[in-house]
């Protein structure tokens, strides 16, 4: 079996038409590999090119250069798409059909054999909560409730690999929990991979352990989130409040961020052993004032600090 | 081909649940059932008036269910349904097959219907059994609509919402007069099927049978002309970004 999931080099979209060109292109030798069994959270803010990717990933639309490989496949593979499952940005579906039936509609079209094809659509219907309204028409349906539907065809065929364009968007809070819920589980139990994009990155944070960012059709960083966070592996961010004893790690910290009034954030980019060792002896002796946390910044500051450091080279 | 049918019965079904079509359907038979009033004035000709009235008016509703196509294909290609669809186990040239054997089951039950209530009319007012040629004749139309649809498809396709409709409809009055203006060779030479092979109102007027090889021959042309244009749309198609 393929070790990648989704492979892409040097994968370019240019949306030229022939009477304008494009200022500069959506994707810009995009070179990403997503490993089996992980959940991959594609950041970027808005216009940073992550739907174009999808779209290309999904065949939907033809890079202008490069190659992506998506299970072993040429994205453009009618076949493999029988193992994917995927959630457009804005999803849309037959609005004169009823949710039941166009599930069915999805199944035939994903070979689900006609024995079980009933009872898998009214299967996700309960797992996405909508069992209630199967036979309303989709016509009717409010956003979040068409999202429910987005994420119902996209397992229906309990996929490989799930494809998912802003899942959360468009979701109450409770929504937002138990589509995050569902997507743990595609990994946990159906050793499924997940690419999703997002802009929310709390949600990120939660849930992915590979994150990449993306920012004006380029890629800016990609690789597991807490290597990411640390800096390079050995990171250790450290919280400290009051108490005197523990203000001589403040002079060795590569960084401290003030919290508050008597409260402090360091950051040690590679401590040595005998460092690390002081600091979990404070952290035990003081465990109210002197607290560890693996890994460096929150993915809050790490995104925007990417992010304008970029815009910060362009200009 | 389950692919096909999967997308055919989404058409099929959207279009045969409009209650408007069955209101339609009535309207055409009070208005075939009206012209027997036409005695004195068409002086004693209502019969073949009748028959007249019926042909064309199927002829116009098979127009009709075939243009809703050109709606609906643009219409899903801009919210993003047929996204959805197609990034199913579903390759682009069966997308356009399943739509065009939808929009063809439609119209053929559309057609059909009326064809069906207009003979009895027909035979109701005149107190006559229907004779074969008008059977043949209503045949004839009901399968045009065959070419119809991979013409609809193919303007669909690659035209806008407004675009679409009316181009088809220019092309389908093209197609049918292709008979009258044949020396005109662009229209006659190029893409345009024929539609007046499948346009047999004098039979059924006058009840000149109509030779079943014939009848055959041109099901048969009528099949391979849709085949021929639903590639040529999916040769475009296959390259196009979708939304
Ligand atoms: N169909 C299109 N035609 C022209 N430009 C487009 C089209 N779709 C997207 N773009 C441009 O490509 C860039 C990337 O868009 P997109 O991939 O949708 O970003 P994201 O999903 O990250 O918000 C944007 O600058 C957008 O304006
Ligand atoms: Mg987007």
């Amino acid at each position: 079996m393929e070790e990648y999931v989704i492979q892409t080099e040097d994968l370019t979209k240019s949306y030229d038409s022939w009477f304008k060109k494009a200022s500069r292109p959506a994707l810009n030798k995009l070179n990403i590999s997503i490993p089996k069994n992980c959940i991959f959270g594609f950041l970027g803010p808005n216009g940073a090119g992550k739907t174009t990717t999808i779209k290309i990933l999904m065949g939907l639309i033809r890079p202008t250069g490069g190659k992506a490989v998506v299970l072993g496949k040429p994205y453009d593979d009618v076949e493999s798409k029988n193992r994917i499952g995927f959630l457009p940005d804005s999803p849309a579906f037959t609005p004169t059909l009823s949710a039941l039936e166009f599930l069915d509609v999805c199944a035939r079209l994903l070979k689900i054999p006609s024995d079980t094809r009933k009872q898998r659509v009214e299967e996700v219907l309960e797992i996405v909560r909508m069992a209630p309204h199967a036979k309303s028409k989709i016509g009717t349906f409010s956003r979040g409730m068409l999202q429910r539907i987005g994420i119902a065809q996209a397992i229906l065929n309990k996929p490989d690999l799930l494809i998912l364009d802003e899942p959360l968007l468009g979701l109450d809070p409770y929504g937002r929990q138990e589509f995050k819920e569902i997507i743990l589980a595609q990994k946990q139990q159906f050793q499924a991979s997940v690419f999703f994009s997002s802009h929310i990155l709390s949600d990120v944070a939660e849930i992915c352990d590979n994150i990449s960012i993306l920012n004006k059709g380029k890629l800016l960083c990609a690789g597991p989130l807490d290597t990411l966070l640390s800096g390079g592996g050995e990171g250790v961010t450290v919280d400290i409040s009051g108490t005197v004893h523990v203000r001589e790690l403040i002079t060795e910290a590569d960084q401290v961020v003030k919290k508050g009034n008597e409260e402090w954030e360091l950051f040690f980019k590679k401590p040595e052993s005998a460092l690390l060792s002081r600091i979990n002896n404070l952290s035990e002796q003081f465990c109210d004032a002197v607290q560890i946390r693996k890994g460096g910044e929150d993915l809050e500051s790490f995104f925007f600090k990417k992010i304008e450091e970029d815009n910060a080279r362009n200009n | 081909m389950s692919e096909i049918m999967a997308i055919a019965s989404g058409t099929w079904k959207n279009i045969l649940r409009m209650k408007v079509v069955y209101f339609l359907i009535f309207c055409v038979w009070v208005l075939v059932g009206i012209a027997s009033m036409y005695e004195i004035l068409t002086i004693g000709h209502h019969k073949p008036l009748m028959m007249d009235v019926s042909l064309v008016l199927n002829a116009i509703a098979a127009s009709l269910v075939v243009l809703s196509v050109t709606f609906e294909i643009p219409r899903e290609l801009r919210q993003g349904v047929a996204a959805t669809l197609l990034t199913k186990s579903l390759g682009r040239t069966q997308y356009l097959a399943g739509k065009a054997v939808g929009i063809c089951v439609a119209g053929f039950v559309i057609c059909a219907l009326i064809a069906a209530g207009s003979l009895i009319i027909y035979a109701l007012t005149f107190s006559e059994a229907i004779a074969g040629p008008m059977f043949q004749a209503h045949f004839l139309l009901i399968i045009s609509i065959i070419p119809m649809a991979s013409m609809a498809v193919f303007f669909a396709t690659l035209f806008p919402e407004v675009a679409a409709p009316v181009l088809t409809i220019i092309a389908i009055w093209f197609a049918y007069s292709t008979g009258i203006i044949a020396n005109i060779p662009v229209v006659y030479g190029g893409l345009l099927p024929n539609l007046d092979l499948f346009n047999f109102k004098s039979h059924a007027v006058y009840l000149k049978p109509i030779p079943i090889l014939y009848m055959i021959l041109v099901t048969v042309w009528g099949i391979a002309y849709a085949l021929f244009l639903l590639m040529l749309t999916s040769f475009f198609f296959k390259v196009k970004d979708i939304k």
